[in-house]
């Protein structure tokens, strides 16, 4: 049930889309030093529902951050694709993070002045570049928007909201959407829509997901969890439903 | 946790620091136009103090009217009177002297210039005591005919020392002194930069042509006898037409003299203190609305737990109190460098303000506190009320950036007054003369502007939201539209500075046009001879040996004086008027110029004012005789009087009655027709090689002259203006800066989803762009629109054409649009740095 070393096994059959090697984060200096990560290696095959999760303080923000070009590590190694973070300058990674990733955070996700259209091209205006019309017309059809693209932010409810900010970021085609708590600030029912909406991403689009959570039912949408606990990964579940990752969780004990 | 608070704390120092300084210069400017004008007064009351300390009593003859400053018009008095004055009991000391003109020349033989004061010599080297602060600082006082004191400045300036032979340049010519002694006032080196020459009396009186007179008696009393009491004693020997005065009295005269000198300077200042008040009262009005805008959730949830409005209020307004507070302190100090900052820069330019302690008067610390403090809390009070209004679960809700919008009505009510005030001023304009209304319609067009300055904002925003995607423009535009108010105003603060300087402009291009027109219009002279600088005049001996001269047709002498024409203040010309046609196009007139004893011409515009004609009588009051009754004989085109600077000619003869000085203003030379006029300028500069004091221009050399004189006026009224619109940048700085960290979490959002730094920072400047041009389009727009209103309603000072310095404005706009570049480099560095990481935390 347990294999850490997918990636390594792997590498030739499946290609990776993400990965970690002995990733070390460390923030504060002499006595106050925290170990956000303490040596974690783990992959995110292209194509799959991969969530993380853990205890508050685990860390687990911290990899996506990390892994997402948005926190650089203290020693280690995390790649997109092929391509060492590590060596891209803070515009390199910004232009990475355009051209090849997608975020969708907590809450905040839209920019206020802007039409939700808007913050759906937000990515393509920054790079200068035309938008796909044919594929921004499925993703808006996909994540049912279509109807409030002339809305503000302000306008929209909190379910809303989440689903312009993924099309924001399928909209730009991302080797890797990450999701950091997408759900955090949604009632139960706009949970589940926006959850199918992602779990229809990766079935339909291939799209590959990286989504930080801490609620089981999230979790049972995906294909594989990776717990961690004080920077560690201390478990690798393929296949979950609620109540293996709950039973999990309790073992984890916290 | 640790890392909130310090990062709080750093943003708060920063709001604190930048509101801080918006205030505290806008009260500098104040306070510093307060001290700088009260130490002025108070030095001058010393000095004058000083210098008739121990002087107890003084005789001089009776003036018709005093409105002279220190170059006294006064006719001089019988020598005699000295013994007079000396045996009435009571009287301790009594000594004579006199005043008058003296230039002194350096090494080189140039004159030595004193900026705008006057060139002196006077006797020296009577009693001490009734010299008072005028004290020798080397070498002794002159004794016999060829022996000169200088003041120190002169001394310092030419590098003389005791010993030296000085040339000094006196109405009859120049002659060689030994300097035997360097003289200064007290710790001042000179008398507000009047140049000295000193010779004992008898000399003195030679030089100056007084033999046998005097212009003032001083006299010190005997122990026990008062001023007063000797005054009547004294005043009672005396002969008409001959005043008494205590010493105290004319102190105080001088000193007022002095003042009134200064008195135009000090409200310009003041002027510009409005101005800067105005634009910082703008700058902190903004910064308070943002501050206070920002804090609407904290305000939220005071109010939730169970904070009343009054104690919010009561919070916010304490708070601000004590930013003001802290602010006028520091903008107090600020003042007090300022004006010791405006003397050095008036010393630069050769006009030396006596300085003493720091006159620091209550009035400075009531507006002052007015400015910093009452300024400060309505400008915290008004928003902080809208905020407690809001419900304060609603308060709290509002996470998002504040976002205003200008109502409707506010933008049709803003339309309705700027369009009252654009076309008040454009009647103006087309009027004329309309002084009053055109100050009206401009303030009306700046309130119209105020007010519809969110859908001018809104608008601006528009036009740069046609930008290239991505380019930075678009979302500049959002922001710029996102608070329009806020925009708007910070905008306006640059408006009104921009405005003043571009009338400014306008103004003083229209004025040198004018002058330039003026000046050569009524001009047929070939040469003119003038003393160099301002103040007295040439010696009559150098047009005498001018009109020998061969290849010069005609020279015509014009002497000036102040006086009162039916009891308005004017400049009379004293001149022969066989000649006068021929260098002065007089132009077609009434009656006949033969300017007989007795009689006067008055130019058309001032006779059709007095509503007087040919034949009429008019009142000429002279400052040292009294008032004369004059025959009107000649009225003449207004066209002539740019040239000789006055609209009144009387005959020399009665000039000569009446003044004593026979000092020539103003020489029109004609050269003989035919001739060449360079051999002729070089024949006349030979002639004129002993009057170092006299420049020879032709007609289009004095036109330059008059325009380049108006265009030092211009540079010294726009880099005072400057102040203002560096407050005005200020505000912009304080805006962006705010703004920058009311929006971390979209910054970081925007960084996060692929916006370069650069990307960010370029949004950031185009925000500031788009201000500042708002700013400079509509302060351009207003100020040339006023600048030639006011032109139009200043034909009676000269202005006769109106003229838009179109280059110039451009310059302006390109200014500000840099200006609005430079402005942003700090907070887009900001907006840069902001970190990622705090756009995802959930608060």
């Amino acid at each position: 049930m347990t294999d850490t070393t997918l990636d390594v096994v792997l590498p030739q059959t499946i290609s990776v889309a993400a990965r970690v090697v002995d990733a070390h984060r460390t923030y504060g200096v002499g006595g106050t030093e925290v170990h956000a990560l303490d040596g974690v290696t783990v992959g995110f095959p292209a194509g799959m529902f991969t969530s993380i999760m853990g205890p508050s303080g685990s860390g687990k923000s911290t990899l996506m951050h990390c892994m997402a070009g948005l926190d650089t590590l203290t020693s280690g190694q995390a790649f997109v694709g092929d391509t060492d973070l590590a060596t891209l300058s803070d515009r390199d990674r910004t232009i990475l993070r355009r051209d090849r990733l997608g975020f969708v955070f907590q809450a905040f996700n839209l920019l206020a002045p802007l039409t939700a259209q808007e913050n759906i091209t937000l990515p393509a205006d920054l790079a200068g570049r035309p938008v796909d019309r044919e594929w921004f017309d499925t993703v808006v059809r996909t994540l049912d928007v279509a109807d409030r693209l002339s809305h503000r932010p302000s306008q929209l409810s909190g379910g809303q909201q989440q689903r312009v900010a993924i099309a924001r970021a399928l909209v730009e085609r991302p080797e890797v959407l990450f999701a950091d708590e997408p759900t955090g600030a949604l009632d139960s029912r706009a949970s589940a829509e926006l959850l199918t909406f992602l779990r229809n991403a990766v079935d339909d689009l291939n799209q590959t997901i990286v989504m930080v959570t801490h609620d089981p039912v999230a979790a049972a949408y995906t294909d594989r969890v990776v717990f961690l606990v004080d920077g560690l990964v201390v478990d690798d579940m393929t296949g979950p439903t609620h109540d293996t990752v709950l039973d999990t969780m309790k073992h984890l004990g916290r | 946790m640790l890392r909130l608070a310090l990062r709080n704390l750093q943003m708060n120092t920063l709001r604190l620091i930048l509101t801080t300084a918006a205030i505290a210069i806008g009260v500098a400017f104040v306070s510093g136009t307060f001290v700088l004008s009260d130490t002025t007064d108070k030095a001058f009351d010393q000095l004058y103090d000083g210098l008739t300390a121990n002087t107890d009593v003084v005789v001089r003859s009776q003036a018709a009217y005093t409105d002279n400053g220190f170059q006294s018009e006064a006719r001089p008095i019988p020598a005699d009177l000295v013994r007079t004055v000396a045996a009435v009991p009571g009287v301790a000391v009594a000594e004579g002297s006199v005043t008058g003109f003296a230039l002194l020349l350096d090494k080189t033989g140039t004159p030595i210039q004193p900026g705008g004061a006057p060139t002196l010599a006077t006797s020296v080297g009577g009693n001490a005591a009734l010299a008072g602060d005028f004290s020798l600082r080397s070498g002794r006082m002159p004794r016999g005919p060829a022996e000169a004191t200088i003041d120190a400045r002169s001394a310092t300036g030419a590098s003389y020392v005791v010993g030296d032979t000085v040339r000094i340049v006196l109405s009859d010519g120049t002659h060689p002194f030994t300097l035997v002694g360097i003289t200064g006032f007290g710790d001042s080196d000179s008398l507000a930069g009047a140049t000295l020459a000193g010779f004992d009396l008898a000399t003195a009186q030679r030089v100056l042509g007084r033999t046998g007179t005097v212009d003032q008696i001083s006299v010190i009393a005997r122990d026990g006898v008062t001023s007063g009491d000797l005054v009547a004693r004294i005043g009672a020997t005396m002969p008409h037409g001959v005043e008494t005065l205590s010493g105290a009295t004319l102190a105080s005269e001088g000193a007022a003299g002095m003042q009134s000198g200064l008195a135009i300077f000090t409200q310009v200042l003041l002027a510009f203190a409005a101005v800067s008040l105005l634009v910082g009262s703008f700058v902190i009005w903004n910064t308070f609305n943002v501050l206070v805008a920002q804090r609407r959730r904290e305000v939220g949830l005071l109010r939730a737990v169970g904070a009343t409005r009054r104690q919010v209020l009561g919070g916010i307004l304490v708070e601000s109190a004590a930013i003001g507070l802290l602010a006028t302190a520091v903008g107090l100090l600020g003042g007090i460098g300022l004006a010791v900052g405006i003397r050095r820069l008036l010393l630069l330019v050769g006009v030396e303000v006596p300085s003493t302690t720091v006159a620091l008067e209550p009035r400075t610390l009531i507006a002052a506190l007015a400015v910093g403090v009452g300024v400060t809390m309505v400008a915290a009070a008004v928003p902080a009320w809208a905020a407690t209004r809001v419900a304060p679960i609603e308060a709290l809700r509002d996470a998002a950036p504040t976002t205003d919008d200008g109502s409707s009505r506010r933008g049709a009510v803003g339309a309705v007054v700027l369009s009252t005030g654009i076309l008040g001023l454009l009647a103006c304009a087309a009027a004329g003369d309309q002084r009053p209304l055109t100050a009206l319609a401009s303030l009306t067009a700046f309130v119209g502007l105020v007010i519809s300055g969110p859908s001018l904002a809104r608008g601006t925003a528009r036009l740069a939201s046609h930008g290239r995607r991505g380019g930075g423009w678009r979302m500049a535009a959002r922001n710029v539209a996102r608070s329009p108010r806020r925009a708007a105003a910070t905008a306006m603060a640059l408006t009104i500075g921009v405005a003043v300087v571009s009338a400014v402009a306008v103004t003083a291009t229209s004025l040198r046009e004018s002058v330039g027109q003026t000046v050569s219009a009524g001009n047929r002279a070939d040469f003119i001879l003038q003393p160099v600088g301002s103040g007295a005049g040439l010696s009559p001996t150098a047009a005498t040996a001018v009109r020998a001269l061969d290849g010069v047709a005609d020279v015509v002498e014009l002497k000036y004086s102040g006086a009162q024409v039916d009891g308005v203040r004017s400049t009379i010309v004293g001149v022969d008027p066989t000649d006068l046609g021929t260098v002065l196009d007089l132009g077609t007139g009434t009656g006949t110029l033969d300017l007989a004893p007795g009689s006067i011409a008055i130019a058309r515009t001032e006779a059709t004012t007095l509503g007087v004609r040919v034949g009429d009588t008019v009142e000429v009051t002279y400052p040292e005789s009294g008032p004369r009754a004059l025959t009107v004989t000649a009225v003449f085109a207004d066209t002539a009087t740019g040239l000789i600077s006055s609209s009144y000619l009387v005959s020399p003869t009665d000039f000569a009655a009446n003044v004593t000085s026979t000092l020539d203003r103003v020489v029109l030379v004609a050269a003989a027709p035919g001739i060449d006029l360079t051999t002729t300028r070089a024949t006349i500069t030979r002639a004129l090689a002993a009057y170092p004091n006299i420049t020879i221009s032709d007609p289009a050399q004095l036109t330059s002259a008059a325009q380049k004189s108006t265009d030092q006026l211009l540079g010294l009224v726009t880099a005072l203006l400057l102040l203002a619109v560096v407050v005005a940048i200020l505000g912009i700085v304080n805006t962006l800066v705010l703004s920058v960290l009311e929006r971390t979490r979209e910054l970081g959002l925007m960084r996060a989803v692929g916006a370069t730094r650069r990307q960010v920072r370029t949004i950031v400047r185009r925000e500031s762009v788009l201000m500042a041009l708002l700013g400079a389009v509509t302060g351009i727009a207003l100020g040339t629109l006023s600048g030639v209103a006011l032109s139009r309603a200043l034909t009676g000072e000269g202005i006769t054409t109106v003229a838009v310095p179109t280059t110039q404005l451009l310059l302006y706009l390109v200014v500000a649009a840099v200006v609005g570049v430079l402005a942003a480099i700090g907070p887009a560095r900001r907006a840069s740095r902001v970190d990622l990481l705090t756009a995802m935390a959930p608060d």
